[in-house]
């Protein structure tokens, strides 16, 4: 089973990643090479302490890895500055964490648009009202995130994660803090995004149901890639899992 | 529990600094008080006793009253009638006497030939004395001899040094009787000490002494040796049994002894004065504490909730909170006493950029300096960390399962009650002390302002959302930083109005202060504009007294008309000392007018007076009444009243005509000098003759009428100066308290910030962020502390009023400077946050639990 990947919006090459020194070291990640499709919804799936996280932090320009390259787009991070980084994270790339995502003090529609806003630009009107619509939180747009429902809150940072119209979005466990139906709203939002405007998107989930909404798995175990399956259903993934060992 | 508070103090070891630091320099502030004025008593002590080990006895005049108010800038605390020179020989034939020498002293300013300028005068006297057998007890001869006959001169150690004058220099000197060119013969040092306190010293031989000072067969004092194993107190009786009436016999140790407890009263006052400002920092540090252990307490509200779910009793709770506050505030405290020693070496440098010179011995650092300092911080440190100590007690087990680290808060309704009491029972307290007459105005004014400080400081979170809106809303739209940095000012209103109010306090002082100073310059000016006629004023830089010769030199220049002499000095009325001033009736009316509103200065002659209306009115006294007035050398001298006046502003309270004036002092040297350009002639033409007449007085300056009206200002904007920058002291405290409570508030949004870098916000945004909260924190307690500032200073104003300050000025440049400076501070004080919160760790910060 192959198929052609057209373009890769996101990959690592021979990534390794080791945190702390001597004794202490704990390799997080041991030559990890892997692609991410443009206008594909990839999952990442594995045990607890696998790396998942840490792949996600290397390929979004949030951490540097030990060794390896890092491409988002023709980019390779490794190489960039700090500030360049920073403005790569602002105008390439959107971010959902599982939990505080959202800055206290602003409205949820300023929330949205803030990595346009530090960015100096304007904000596309028509692109803007379009994600507001799929996310459906045109009543709740100037409300304070303390004002909102868990699930509210996670697809406002959706919502924040496309307003730029990012190359790709990374996910950490976006809905692990959500009830069974928010999570689903917030699912089917991403995967709207990726059917209807070609977004790129990759989510770390634990949840084999969750990982059935993308179009391809990566697994994680012990800082490794340890396989992949296109086209996931909760059964095939649970499976798979099972075989794991996980 | 209490293992739990050191953990606690350690996991913070830069909050706790922060903390401190308000405390160590609030502390260091009192400390450095006792150790300055501590110093400069003994600096005196060692002199005066060195002084008094030379000699036995003291032969002099007795003084009707001993608390002698110095006139304006002579610093005189003496005003003996001379003795006969007659007396010397009798004395030294007294058997048991081995020396008796005369002495006379007076003002004597010794002229820097290089400059033209006169050396010291700045606070401390220049003195002219005569060297005696008995002198060199005190003086040490460092370089060449005594001075021995009618050209020459020995001068102090200090002026040679910054005048550079050596020995074989010719020096001009001004005295009493003119200016005289002296040769240096002779450089003296006060044992180990170039100078005796910053004053100038001049010494002549006997008969140039009391030629040039004015007492030619006179001597001020005579002291005297006794033979060695005479007894001094059977020789004082046997001196004392020849004197005649009105002289005394005293031990030198005694007169060392007045002339301690005088400089200690003098040094009392000082004291005083700075620990007002110590007063003012501690306060502001207080606030600042406060405000610390609120934000510590509600960071560890899910902390101390776990320890009491595990058992820990609320007065558990509450004693741990006290136990770290009361570690902070001894530590603090004792750095406090160590950084006292560097502020006294700082304040003596300070007060001599302001002109007054102190003298210098080793730094004295007593036990009672470090037991009230201490005390003082520690006692400060815990009455601030009471209240969130309670808050924290408040806390219930439950709060250890919530989320928020909301902080505790009281009832809003009873926060505007309590500050609203406060406020109300502040500005009552102000009225009292201002208007009413209480027994301690100071004290009660003291306390009402800070009452009102307190009730605006509980008042202020209310106005902290808005006001902090406003100022943010012109730059928020432009920019995400600026949004941010607003909308953190405003997400706690309590901590943003704790930490401004701090800052509220030393602005309000200040403004106030400028505010003062103003309407002072704005009444004199006015006062002096009505009832100057004068074209020209002759005075000294630092209105210290000057030779009489410079207005009979002026009275015979052709192009002068009336000249005025004014001489100034301080006596008794009822037993309440004030001063009172000698001019001569017959050319006052031509140089000021004093508004003369019942009798006629023509009728001032002999033992007659004049007297301010107001004095008047509140004596109840009317032409013909007698003033029971009491003067230091002659004791009782009723005068008769013959005129009342107006304009007491030139003059003061009390004129006598100068007949008068010079039948009851022994010091004659005048104040001021004002002079009319005489018929016909030019103002510029009269004051160039002046010029010219006076050149060899460096010290009078010979101004004209505009002129001399911006000295007088010049002169309040130097105290102004003064006070300003010890208030600064409470300034840089409140600075220190926006760097604090930014520090507490990034490390309780570390997550926050962690996103912000995520989603692309680059490191100079989130510094951008940071400074713009400082900035309108800042600008909030400016604001605040303007507003209470012109309120002050409008009341103080009106308080004044009797006493001249008939004018309310505001000025609207420098106050608007101080709002400027208050936001440059703000910005200052975001440098350390701001970088801090810029090299967070993005990740890190995410992860941060
Ligand atoms: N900052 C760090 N310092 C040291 N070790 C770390 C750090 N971050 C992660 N690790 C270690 O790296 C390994 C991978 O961690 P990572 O967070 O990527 O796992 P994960 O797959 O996301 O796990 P989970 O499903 O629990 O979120 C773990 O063993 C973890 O302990
Ligand atoms: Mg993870």
């Amino acid at each position: 089973m192959t198929v052609a990947i057209t373009r890769a919006a996101a990959r690592a090459a021979s990534v390794r990643k080791v945190y702390g020194r001597g004794d202490a070291a704990v390799e997080a990640l041991r030559d990890v090479t892997v692609a991410f499709g443009e206008g594909e919804f990839t999952a990442i799936m594995g045990p607890s302490g696998s790396g998942k996280s840490t792949l996600l932090h290397c390929l979004a320009g949030l951490d540097r890895p030990t060794s390896g390259q890092v491409f988002i787009g023709d980019v390779d991070l490794t190489t960039l500055s700090d500030r360049a980084l920073t403005d790569l994270r602002r105008d390439r790339v959107g971010f959902v964490f599982q939990a505080f995502n959202l800055i206290p003090t602003l409205s949820a529609e300023e929330n949205i648009t803030l990595p346009v806003d530090i960015a100096g630009r304007k904000v596309d009107r028509s692109w803007f009202d379009r994600i507001v619509d799929t996310v459906g939180l045109r009543d709740r747009l100037h409300h304070r995130p303390a004002e909102l429902s868990g699930g509210q809150q996670q697809r406002v940072a959706a919502a924040r994660a496309l307003v730029s119209r990012p190359t790709i979005v990374f996910a950490d466990e976006p809905t692990g803090n959500l009830d069974s139906r928010s999570g689903e709203e917030l699912l089917g939002f991403l995967r709207s995004a990726v059917d209807e405007h070609g977004q790129t998107i990759v989510m770390v989930t634990h949840d084999a149901r969750a990982a059935s909404h993308a179009d391809r798995v990566v697994f994680l175990a012990d800082g490794d890639v340890v396989g992949e399956m296109r086209e996931p259903t909760t059964e095939r993934v649970l499976d798979h899992l099972k075989s794991l060992g996980a | 529990m209490f293992r739990a508070t050191w953990r606690s103090l350690l996991a913070r070891k830069l909050r706790l600094l922060l903390t401190a630091g308000s405390i160590v320099l609030g502390v260091g502030f009192v400390a450095g008080t006792y150790v300055l004025t501590d110093t400069m008593n003994a600096a005196f002590e060692e002199l005066f006793a060195r002084a008094a080990s030379g000699a036995d006895l003291v032969v002099r005049s007795r003084q009707a009253f001993e608390d002698i108010a110095a006139g304006p800038g002579t610093g005189a605390t003496e005003e003996r009638r001379p003795i006969p020179e007659a007396l010397l020989e009798e004395i030294a034939s007294v058997p048991g006497v081995e020396i008796a020498a005369g002495d006379v002293s007076g003002a004597a300013s010794i002229v820097d030939p290089d400059s033209d300028e006169v050396l010291g005068g700045l606070g401390p006297p220049t003195i002219g004395t005569n060297w005696t057998a008995l002198a060199d007890a005190v003086l040490t001869v460092r370089e060449g001899r005594p001075p021995d006959g009618p050209g020459e001169v020995a001068i102090d150690a200090g002026s040679a040094r910054t005048g550079e004058i050596g020995i074989g220099d010719r020096v001009p000197i001004l005295t009493g009787t003119g200016r005289e060119v002296f040769e240096v013969v002779g450089i003296l040092g006060f044992g180990p000490a170039d100078n005796l306190g910053g004053a100038t010293l001049a010494v002549f031989d006997t008969e140039t002494a009391q030629r040039l000072l004015d007492k030619e067969g006179v001597y001020d004092t005579i002291t005297v040796k006794a033979e060695e194993d005479v007894d001094p107190v059977a020789l004082r009786a046997a001196i004392q049994a020849r004197l005649p009436k009105g002289l005394e016999t005293v031990s030198s140790t005694d007169v060392a002894d007045e002339n301690a407890q005088a400089l200690r009263e003098g040094l009392g006052f000082f004291r005083t004065a700075l620990l007002v400002f110590a007063a003012v920092a501690l306060f502001v540090g207080g606030f600042l504490i406060l405000n610390t252990f609120s934000i510590i307490v509600a960071q560890r509200t899910r902390e101390l909730a776990l320890l009491r779910t595990l058992g820990a009793t609320r007065a558990q709770v509450l004693g741990s909170v006290v136990v770290e506050a009361a570690i902070v505030g001894v530590l603090a405290s004792a750095v406090g006493v160590g950084a006292g020693v560097g502020i006294a070496i700082g304040l003596r440098g300070l007060l001599g950029a302001f002109g007054i010179d102190l003298p210098t011995t080793a730094i004295q650092l007593e036990p009672r300096t470090v037991v009230v300092s201490i005390a003082v911080g520690l006692g400060v440190t815990i009455l601030a960390a009471v209240l969130p100590a309670r808050h924290a007690a408040r806390v219930a087990p439950l709060q250890a399962l919530r989320d928020t680290a909301a902080e505790a808060s009281g009832s809003l309704a009873r926060r505007a009650l309590l500050g609203g009491a406060a406020a109300l029972a502040g500005v009552g307290a102000l009225a009292v002390g201002l208007f009413g007459s209480p027994s301690n105005p100071a004290v009660v004014v003291g306390v009402g302002a800070a009452l009102t400080f307190a009730g605006v400081a509980v008042w202020s979170p209310f106005l902290a959302r808005p006001v902090a809106g406003a100022l943010g809303a012109p730059f928020e739209r432009r920019s995400v930083p600026a949004r941010l940095g607003r909308e953190n000012a405003r997400r706690n209103p309590r901590r943003t109005a704790a930490t401004a109010s701090a800052l509220m306090i030393g602005l309000g002082l200040v403004s106030m202060v400028a505010i003062l100073a103003a309407s002072l310059k704005a009444s004199l000016d006015e006062a002096l504009r009505k009832t100057l006629k004068a074209d020209l004023t002759l005075s000294t830089t630092s209105f210290t007294p000057f030779s009489p010769a410079v207005a009979r030199r002026v009275a015979a220049l052709p192009e002068v008309g009336a000249v005025g002499t004014f001489r100034q000095a301080g006596f008794k009325v009822d037993g309440d000392t004030s001063f009172l001033t000698g001019l001569d009736p017959s050319t006052v009316e031509a140089v000021t007018s004093l508004g003369v509103s019942a009798g006629s200065l023509a009728d001032l002659r002999g033992d007659a007076i004049a007297v301010a209306s107001d004095v008047a009115t509140e004596r109840g006294w009317s032409v013909g009444d007698r003033v029971p007035a009491a003067f230091p050398s002659v004791g009782e001298r009723p005068l008769r009243i013959v005129a009342i006046y107006d304009e007491d502003r030139l003059v003061g309270d009390y004129v006598v005509p100068l007949e008068t004036y010079e039948d009851l002092y022994v010091e004659q040297l005048d104040a001021f000098v004002l002079v009319r350009a005489a018929e016909g002639v030019a103002t510029d033409e009269a004051r160039r003759a002046v010029e010219a007449a006076v050149v060899g007085f460096p010290n009078v300056d010979v101004q004209d009428q505009a002129a001399f009206r911006e000295k007088q200002a010049a002169f309040i904007d130097q105290l102004l100066g003064l006070v300003t920058a010890l208030l600064m002291m409470a300034i840089v405290i409140a600075l220190f308290g926006i760097v604090n409570t930014l520090g507490l508030s990034i490390y309780e949004r570390t997550r926050e910030l962690g996103l912000l870098r995520a989603v692309g916000m680059s490191r100079a945004q989130v510094r951008r962020m940071i400074r713009w909260e400082a900035v309108i924190i800042a600008v909030f307690g400016a604001l605040l502390g303007l507003a209470v500032g012109i309120g002050f200073g409008w009341a103080l104003r009106r308080a004044l009023e009797p006493e001249g300050v008939t004018r309310l000025a505001l000025p609207a440049a420098q106050l608007g400077a101080y709002l400027a400076a208050a936001a440059l501070a703000g910005v200052l004080a975001a440098v350390w946050p701001a970088r801090r919160a810029s090299r967070l760790d993005v990740l890190a910060s995410i992860a941060y639990e």
